[in-house]
């Protein structure tokens, strides 16, 4: 009981991030391609709740407005005399709730200038809005790649430990085949070959497409040994023997089998294609400007100067964490309750 | 003996298996070798032999779930072994088979109640009321209690399993039911009980058994005919008593020897 | 020995298999190195088709895939267009690197997840257990690429370590000794990266197997005869473990060389990870499958490794072979 409990607070939990990051609009203040360009490189700002004179805002949190110090372009001080106050629940710019539903509303903004919770970069762009957004694009890619390789690996893996012959052996030495490459070195001679400048949300669906083609083999290979051993069991002969059909077979008794082993390579892709689509976008290979994806925001990072002068343009790298926290915990509550069932 | 047409023979079967040995080289595995037997309406045909004599291979190809490699399967004067997928699913049902292992033969997902209406909800349409009706009335007659209709496998006895393994078999109103070592899992006490009831069914139903053993024992105890299995061949088949009395093969005589004799103390009955 | 010889038959001819499917990729691809070349305005057409001739762009894919397998076996994997050069010789200097990186950060990784592996199993559930497992865990949720960034900044504010590259600058200048210090300490923080990031899998998977093997029957029966913990240890259960565990080194080893092309791209080190992106981004195909072909050796010669170590620890694998 205390482990349903358990897994179901981390699975509100990780719906919860999942939920943030759809709603992106809402909760980031402004549009990510939105350019300051008199504000590059700002430090994150930090937030106060009582003013120079003492008083408590508890409602109400500020941020002292910035301006770049003389004769530099990177440094800022703050202007004491000037609070910028956050304000709740505002209509701000237009933007697109999930995609479809266009809408003003956002979580918090401010009245002139902006504020930037997790600083700003070269073009002066909020990294905590871009980071929100580039969550979409990294966390969508990782969602519908794990998807795909799931659908692929599940129809030829059951196909081939169902129907076995020689279907069966061409599918397990072609899955060799992408077993035996290093992973990574796969999905980038694969990403090789295909056009390199295409237009962003182009790029999106071929990375998609790709990462989840690429990585059938491995969930085949479990689905087709879960269908192996069912296939041989008495109660599938005794379905048989009383004229089950192939198709009852597999929909009745082979496949709901599968299911426990499906969630938890769910649970165990998603987070691996994430990181697939980060590091195809961080390496320039993935999903470029001016889309905002979580690779491409950390791309910067390989200039030496900006990894050792602006440190908040990791931020976006450490948002990736709980999502990886969520996941692991996900797989591993997964994972028990196979093995608890399997006595 | 009744001396009518029998109902489900075979004729010749062969069945070879393919084995790889070592490096590329491939074997040829025979299960069984030109084996012919036949099974008469309503009567009780008990196949005895050794672990490893082809007994469960034989009873997969009387039921249709393996095809010969050679002969022939002659059910009710048609040869099942070369029809078409679609045709034979349709006379599966008629010829059950009957696990050993109660609890391999169950899903372990299902309850009772859906695990013996099963073979009724593929082949027939009925309502849903129909179709429970129809279920408990299988339960009762073999002796499950209504309540127990909900419970999965796991929370039943092996002697309860097997009932529902046979509840589940009579379904579709089998005519010939094949047991293969149906009673070897099962506590001696539980055995008799299932036993009986066997009997009993058959009386009322009519049903053919063939029922594959390697105790001789029960063999006797249950059937008209016995045959004998080893390696893949029939070695003997004849009468029960004469069977027993007069045993002509070694692999009978060693199969004779190993039942347990329970001594009776002299002047009991 | 007919086992070995049988894996590595397999062996080549998974490689055989990889090369074609490269191929055959290589073939779908809508541009080639030239096109860049065709878009420019000083460089004729003619220039371009000449070019492609020579280079024998133009056959067919059969011919070009027959050519290059020819051209393998003389140990010449084609022609680099960026550089114009032989990939040879650009690649086996690659390779070299990545292994330097590679073959360290394995050791190391197996030499720390034994233990703590072991020493976590015997201790399931207490204190000791649940410790490694939180920090692997807190291990296994930063992904490499934030690792090997952090490293980088804090090799940046401490300056003990260079930020990147194999070598310094006047590397030829020094001794011998001098030189390999040099390495080392470039190599000290991808290796450092390599290792944090492949321990949490390799210390979880260790555990299990040899928790598994602790907990059978046979190691109870041990216990109660007497045989001391550490017979128990390393001559049964861990005898007992070594099948999934060298399971578990192949797979290892597929992992790090994955991470090994990343990290080698952040931290500038001069291995196959660059110079594939490089020719990814150049177009230049026989470079892209050199490379390719390259890390699938190194994969699959791992895993041979492993299916040979796996004969000789495993006496049921021995026994398999057995009478024919």
């Amino acid at each position: 009981m205390n482990h349903e409990r358990k897994l179901g607070f981390w699975l509100g939990a990780l719906a919860a991030l999942h939920v943030v990051i759809a709603c992106a609009g809402f909760f980031a203040p402004y549009d990510p391609t939105v350019q300051n360009r008199e504000r590059p490189y700002a430090p994150p700002q930090r937030l106060h709740w009582t003013d120079a004179q003492g008083k408590f805002h508890l409602l109400r949190p500020f941020v002292y407005a910035i301006r770049v110090k003389e004769g530099t372009f990177d440094e800022y001080k703050q202007d004491l005399s000037r609070p910028v106050h956050l304000r709740f629940l505002v209509l701000g710019a237009r933007y697109k709730l999930l995609g479809m539903f266009p809408c003003r509303l956002h979580l918090f903004s401010t009245d002139g200038s902006p504020v930037f919770l997790m600083g700003s970069d070269a073009y002066g762009r909020d990294l905590y809005s871009r980071t929100l957004y580039g969550g979409q694009i990294s966390v969508l890619a990782g969602l519908l790649a794990a998807g795909l390789a799931l659908i692929l690996g599940w129809t030829l893996g059951a196909a081939a430990g169902f129907f076995g012959g020689w279907a069966d052996t061409l599918l397990m030495r072609t899955g060799e085949l992408f077993l035996a490459l290093p992973w990574l070195y796969l999905l980038f001679a694969a990403r090789a070959f295909l056009p390199l400048s295409l237009s962003p949300w182009r790029t999106f669906f071929l990375i998609v497409v790709l990462v989840g083609a690429v990585g059938w083999a491995r969930p085949a290979r479990l689905i087709r040994g879960v269908v192996l051993s069912v296939r041989g069991r008495d109660y599938v002969r005794a379905a048989r023997g009383f004229g089950a059909t192939n198709f009852y077979l597999l929909r009745n008794h082979v496949l709901p089998e599968t299911w426990s082993v499906m969630f938890t390579q769910a649970a165990i892709l998603v987070p691996q294609y994430i990181l697939a689509e980060v590091t195809l976008s961080f390496l320039g290979l993935g999903v470029a400007e001016p889309v905002p994806s979580w690779g491409n925001l950390l791309a910067s990072l390989q200039q030496y100067n900006v990894l050792t002068s602006y440190w908040w343009m990791c931020l976006p790298g450490v948002a990736m964490v709980p999502f990886f926290l969520g996941y692991l915990v996900l797989t591993s509550a997964l994972q028990q309750k196979a093995n608890a069932s399997k006595i | 003996m009744k001396a009518t047409k029998p109902l489900l023979e075979a004729c010749g079967v062969t069945v070879r298996h393919a084995v790889r040995r070592g490096f590329g080289a491939r074997g040829q595995y025979i299960a069984l070798d030109k084996v012919s037997l036949s099974i008469c309406h309503g009567s009780t045909l008990a196949l005895v032999g050794k672990s490893g004599s082809g007994k469960s291979t034989l009873a997969l190809c009387l039921a249709g779930l393996e095809r010969p490699t050679s002969g022939r399967i002659v059910f009710e004067g048609r040869d099942i072994a070369s029809l078409r997928e679609s045709e034979l699913r349709l006379v599966r049902p008629r010829i059950q088979l009957i696990f050993q292992d109660p609890a391999a033969a169950l899903n372990p997902r299902m309850t009772a109640l859906e695990i013996v209406a099963e073979p009724l909800s593929l082949t027939r349409r009925m309502r849903r009321s129909e179709l429970e009706d129809c279920t408990q009335l299988l339960l009762k007659r073999v002796g499950v209690s209504s309540g127990l209709a909900v419970r999965r496998p796991a929370e039943l006895s092996g002697g309860q399993r097997q009932r529902l393994a046979i509840a589940r078999a009579l379904a579709l109103e089998p005519k010939v039911v094949i047991l293969d070592e149906a009673l070897s899992a099962l506590d001696c006490s539980v055995q008799a009980q299932i036993t009986n009831l066997l009997l009993e069914l058959q009386d009322i139903l009519g049903i053919a058994y063939l029922f594959i053993t390697h105790d001789m024992a029960m063999a006797t105890h249950l059937a008209d005919e016995i045959a004998v299995m080893d390696r893949g061949r029939i070695v003997e088949h004849g009468n029960t008593q004469n069977i027993v009395a007069y045993p002509r093969q070694e692999a009978t005589r060693d199969l004779l020897a190993a039942t347990p004799r329970i001594l009776m103390p002299a002047g009991a009955i | 020995m007919n086992y070995v010889l049988r894996r590595f038959g397999h062996a080549v001819l998974l490689l055989i298999g990889v090369s074609i499917l490269s191929f055959l990729f290589s073939s779908l691809a809508p541009g080639n190195y030239f096109d860049e070349m065709r878009l420019s305005a000083q460089i004729s057409q003619e220039t371009v088709s000449a070019l492609r001739t020579h280079y024998n762009l133009d056959r067919p894919l059969a011919w070009r895939y027959a050519h290059w397998l020819g051209s393998v076996a003389r140990g010449d994997l084609g022609f680099s267009f960026a550089y114009n050069m032989p990939t040879a010789p650009l690649l086996w200097s690659r390779a070299r690197n990545t292994l330097v990186l590679m073959v360290p950060a394995t050791l190391i990784a197996w030499l720390l997840a034994l233990p703590i592996g072991i020493w976590s199993a015997e201790r399931r559930g207490k204190l000791p257990d649940v410790t490694v497992t939180l920090v692997s865990a807190a291990l296994l949720v930063i992904p490499d690429l934030l690792l090997a960034l952090g490293l980088l900044l804090v090799a940046v504010r401490t300056h003990i370590f260079p930020t990147g590259g194999m070598v310094s600058v006047g590397y030829r200048d020094l001794s011998w000794g001098r030189r390999l210090q040099d390495v080392v300490l470039h190599m000290a923080l991808p290796v450092t990266v390599l290792v944090l990031s492949s321990l949490p899998t390799l210390v979880r998977h260790i555990r299990a197997a040899v928790a598994d093997e602790l907990e059978t029957g046979f190691l109870r029966a041990a216990r109660a005869h007497g045989i001391p913990r550490r017979m128990r240890l390393y001559r049964y259960a861990l005898r007992a473990a070594a099948n999934p565990l060298i399971a578990l080194f192949g797979f290892s080893l597929g992992t790090l060389l994955s991470g090994s092309l990343m990290l080698e791209v952040v931290m500038s080190w001069p291995g196959l990870g660059p110079l594939l992106l490089e020719a990814i981004l150049a177009r230049d195909v026989y470079l892209v499958i050199g490379g390719v072909l390259l890390s699938t050796v190194f994969l699959v010669s791992g895993n041979l490794l492993a299916d040979v170590l796996l004969y000789w620890a495993d006496p049921r694998i021995r026994a398999e072979r057995g009478p024919a």
